[in-house]
């Protein structure tokens, strides 16, 4: 190998690391989270998961014409159910932490969720 | 080292082929369900023919062959949304590619395979932003990062195997 691969192969290994200590150092869980659904670039519903005292779900259409139904619970999110061909929103079940958001690419659809202090405060103030 | 360029029918001949059997990898590939519930982690194993091509037949006929199994798989699939995140990751990971077929030998070839997953994941979350204008979506960079150097190297690696098998034939 000459000193090109070599450099490379360093840059590579150099970044897996990264990426792996990134995901396993992150801080895990929101002590306060508050859910915001996108769609298409649009925030459309902001939900405080800590105040949510029975499960009920909800359905979004998308501007293509798809759905996606959300299923909200106490402290946590997913989508029950999409018209998209993939699934992937759907089989990525439960999120109740800012660790990755769900994204449905096919209906732009993006549920996040944020630490909640300052949207809170924002919405307060 | 470098085989003499082909030409006329023969390369039509040699794209079509190519591009034909890529087209059937991807076809496939995509009948195997998903793995991992995340956005963009596959194992792009038509990409060993991409690998092959900017190597061995160099870049211009590697795009052409990209271009033709792109727009087909998306034609063929059915799903016109990928059209815009595969040319995006393919465009980025074929520009590394090139570039890296300077730095390396067809010996690393296993090693320019990786690096060209990892562009074209980075593409793929660049088109994925501008189309949902969110950069929300880079939060799945890590994952992507690493999913991309597993099934990079391997793809990286089927596609030295194939070089070396081909070499022996003598053409």
């Amino acid at each position: 190998m000459n000193r090109t691969a070599k450099l490379i192969l360093a840059l590579l290994v150099l970044l897996a690391a990264g990426s792996a200590a990134f995901l396993f150092l992150r801080p895990a869980g929101e002590d306060h989270p508050v859910a915001s659904i996108t769609l298409d670039g649009r925030l459309v519903e902001e939900i405080d998961l800590t105040e949510v005292q029975e499960a009920w779900s909800f359905t979004l259409e998308g501007e293509s014409g798809l759905t996606n139904t959300i299923l909200v619970e106490p402290g946590r999110i997913r989508v029950d159910h999409a018209d998209c061909p993939d699934q992937i929103c759907v089989n990525q079940g439960f999120i109740s932490d800012g660790a990755e958001p769900i994204v449905c690419l096919p209906n732009k659809l993006i549920i996040q969720i944020t630490g909640g202090g300052e949207a809170l405060d924002a919405a307060a103030g | 080292m470098t085989p003499p360029p082909v030409k006329g029918t023969r390369r039509v001949t040699l794209l079509a082929l190519l591009t034909a059997i890529a087209l059937t990898i991807f076809m496939i590939e995509a009948q195997l369900p998903v793995l991992v519930p995340i956005q963009g982690v596959k194992l792009g194993l038509a990409n060993i023919i991409t690998v092959y091509a900017v190597f061995v037949l160099g870049p211009g006929d590697a795009l052409l062959i990209l271009c033709a199994r792109v727009f087909l798989g998306a034609v063929f699939s059915g799903q016109m949304m990928t059209l815009l995140y595969s040319m995006g990751g393919g465009l980025l990971a074929w520009l590394a590619m090139v570039l890296l077929r300077r730095l390396l030998t067809r010996d690393q070839l296993w090693l320019c395979s990786p690096v060209a997953a990892i562009f074209h994941n980075l593409g793929q979350l660049l088109v994925a932003a501008g189309v949902m204008k969110t950069w929300a979506v880079m939060a799945y960079l890590p994952y992507l990062l690493l999913s991309g150097m597993i099934t990079g190297l391997f793809t990286g690696l089927c596609a030295q195997f194939l070089i070396r098998r081909l070499d022996r034939l003598g053409r």
